[in-house]
């Protein structure tokens, strides 16, 4: 019994040394995601994992919190204690991660604070975009685009559906919000909105039961690619997706925006990640430069006509 | 009449039938302006549900034996992605992916099942073990990413491969567009598994293990294989669904199944399987999944807040589980 204990011990221990980090190189940089179980934070990720290696004086060390505050709060704590040169957070949520984020400020380690804010000052700077803007661009983007149609103008009226991702998150709330700030006094009416929780086959599921309610519907405003998805699946399977417009938020460039160059979406508005920006501070507070103290990212819209030339940035 | 309604409601089937009676009756009165009334909600319902039930189906199995498998949700999303990546990215031919993924699937399975069989493992931390391993599995088949029509090269930027033949058949419609193929594919594993479980000198075996272990193992019954079975059953079944799954997204996504294990298990109880083994049947899966994919079809018709149906959800179980008490006991 002994032995097998043994031989377990060394398998475990070489097996996490074989998982481990390489070695430090000249600045070690701490990267502490809420949750990689969401594809855009995949995607965010891979930004700062691309932009770094261009610099090989850089080493980032990323660390998953899987969508649990307590465990991202221990992790950043973590790489305070293992002297980290600068910390990246995108935080699951603001009010419980501030302190460990101020701890760290204090102690004289920069932090750059990614997508979601967290409270007061103690941070060296936060990039993000305004999911409450991209909802109203979309908005009035969906507008302009609802008049030119035909059936709109015969009606007089639009018919929208709204697929919400979570409205006890964030995000759904501004990009709820922000899409009805645009409808105020237009012609449109919400016919069916509920919750998909940002899932695909969800919203799949939601859109089925939209279309057994409601006939002529014009557009499907979804809050994140895979909902939109979810429900132009439904549509064609009910053989009306020529029929109806589909409108998501993301626009990855594996996600949105191969649906709009396939056809099946008319746009997808982008929710930058930040990743890129966040490693060029990073190189500039790591070699003694200023930053200011917020950057608000800019976000592009892609439809079909101007998918293939990168997409249009939104004012 | 009072003798007989009793005499009803003594019948494991006729109280499950009569909880989906109960959500139909609840469809009925909330028919979001006759959507309720359409042959269509039904038919979206039915594919809808079908995932779930096929997880289920395996689930029946374990259940009996008076076991529990955590791992199917998991295992849907391992395979989910392993499909899309044998089929989608690498290429081969449907059978060969199909094949190669209820292979993976079966095989999850039986590591669950000999864990619990052979090392004395409870089934509740063997495949809890087996969830989380899966999923990780899955996450690091797929770098994480949703394996789509998307192909990163080398180079970080994308090509476009099309969609293989079986994903759109898997999706389609047929019988005049009445009946989804998932859910024929359901249809057919609550077919096998009564097979199993009626036909079969196997199936005697999961009910004896389940009731009394010790007993049955004592007249002779091979109760470690007849878990190796339920086990292994379950993982196959979670393979299929995990391809049903990946059909119907069309992609192979790491997150797939999470939490629906969940569902199964409710849609197991709600028909009546005893979570202590040794009693149940593959007809009350059926009738179970039925009436969850009705509760969630009218809260979806009727565009229910999150919240409320969560709470529905819950109180609806209840209800449905005490109203299958057996009133004899």
């Amino acid at each position: 019994m002994k032995k097998h204990l043994v031989s377990l011990l060394l398998a475990a221990a070489t097996a996490v040394a074989a998982f481990a980090a390489e070695p430090a190189k000249k600045f070690t940089i701490g990267m502490s995601q809420c949750n990689l179980g969401e594809p855009w934070r995949v995607q965010m990720n891979a930004d700062v994992r691309k932009a770094a290696a261009a610099h090989p004086e850089l080493n980032v060390v990323f660390k998953d919190a899987q969508n649990d505050t307590l465990k991202q709060r221990s992790q950043i704590e973590e790489f305070i204690n293992s002297g980290v040169d600068l910390l990246i957070v995108s935080p699951k949520e603001a009010a419980p991660l501030t302190p460990p984020i101020a701890a760290a400020y204090r102690e004289g380690i920069p932090v750059i604070v990614l997508d979601r804010k967290v409270l007061g000052n103690d941070f060296t700077q936060f990039i993000g975009a305004d999911n409450r803007k991209i909802g109203r661009s979309a908005g009035e983007w969906m507008v302009r685009r609802l008049m030119a149609l035909p059936a709109v103008k015969a009606r007089g009226r639009a018919r929208v559906v709204e697929l919400k991702g979570l409205m006890t998150s964030t995000p759904g709330q501004d990009r709820h919000s922000g899409f009805r700030d645009a409808l105020k006094g237009q012609p449109v009416d919400v016919i069916f909105d509920t919750d998909m929780k940002w899932l695909e086959p969800e919203a799949r599921k939601e859109m089925e039961s939209a279309l057994a309610v409601h006939q002529d519907i014009d557009l499907v405003y979804a809050h994140n690619d895979p909902g939109a998805h979810g429900a132009y699946l439904a549509a064609k399977a009910a053989g009306k997706e020529k029929d109806i417009l589909f409108v998501g938020i993301d626009a990855l460039q594996q996600e949105g925006q191969v649906y709009v160059r396939q056809g099946l979406f008319a746009a997808s508005f982008e929710y930058p990640t930040g990743g890129a920006e966040a490693i060029d501070s990073a190189l500039k507070l790591l070699h003694g430069e200023t930053v200011p103290k917020e950057i608000t990212l800019k976000s592009r819209v892609f439809t079909r006509d101007n998918v293939a030339a990168g997409g249009e940035w939104l004012p | 009449m009072k003798f007989s309604l009793s005499h009803l409601l003594g019948i494991p089937w006729a109280r499950a039938l009569l909880a989906l009676v109960l959500v139909a009756i609840i469809g009925c009165a909330a028919n979001a302006d006759g959507a309720f009334f359409q042959w269509s909600t039904h038919r979206d319902m039915l594919r809808q549900v079908s995932v779930y039930g096929i997880l289920a189906c395996g689930m029946t199995l374990v259940i009996i034996t008076g076991g529990i498998d955590l791992a199917v949700g998991s295992v849907l999303g391992l395979c989910a992605v392993l499909f899309a990546r044998l089929s989608l990215h690498q290429g081969l031919p449907a059978l060969v992916a199909v094949a190669a993924v209820l292979a993976a699937g079966a095989a999850a399975g039986l590591t669950s099942g000999s864990l619990v069989a052979r090392w004395r493992i409870q089934p509740f931390v063997a495949t809890l073990a087996m969830m989380v391993f899966a999923r990780g599995l899955a996450k690091w088949l797929s770098g994480g990413q949703k394996i789509s029509q998307a192909v990163q090269q080398p180079d970080g930027n994308f090509t476009y491969v099309d969609l293989p033949a079986i994903f759109g058949f898997l999706d389609k419609r047929i019988l005049g567009g009445q009946v989804a193929v998932v859910t024929l594919v359901f249809l057919g594993c609550v077919l096998v598994s009564w097979l199993v479980l009626s036909k079969l000198r196997y199936g005697r075996y999961l009910f004896a293990t389940g009731g009394n272990e010790e007993a049955a193992r004592l007249s002779g019954v091979p109760t470690a294989r007849a878990k190796l079975l339920a086990y292994g059953l379950s993982g196959l079944f979670a393979a299929i669904a995990g391809i049903c799954q990946a059909a119907q997204e069309q992609q192979g996504d790491p997150e797939a199944g999470v939490a629906y294990e969940l569902t199964a298990i409710a849609i197991a109880v709600i028909g009546g399987n005893s979570l202590m083994g040794g009693r149940g049947g593959i007809g009350l899966t059926l009738l179970g999944a039925l009436t969850i994919g009705y509760l969630e079809k009218i809260l979806s018709i009727n565009a229910v807040a999150e919240s409320n149906r969560l709470m529905l959800t819950g109180a609806i179980i209840i209800a449905a589980v005490l109203l299958q008490r057996r009133k004899t006991a």
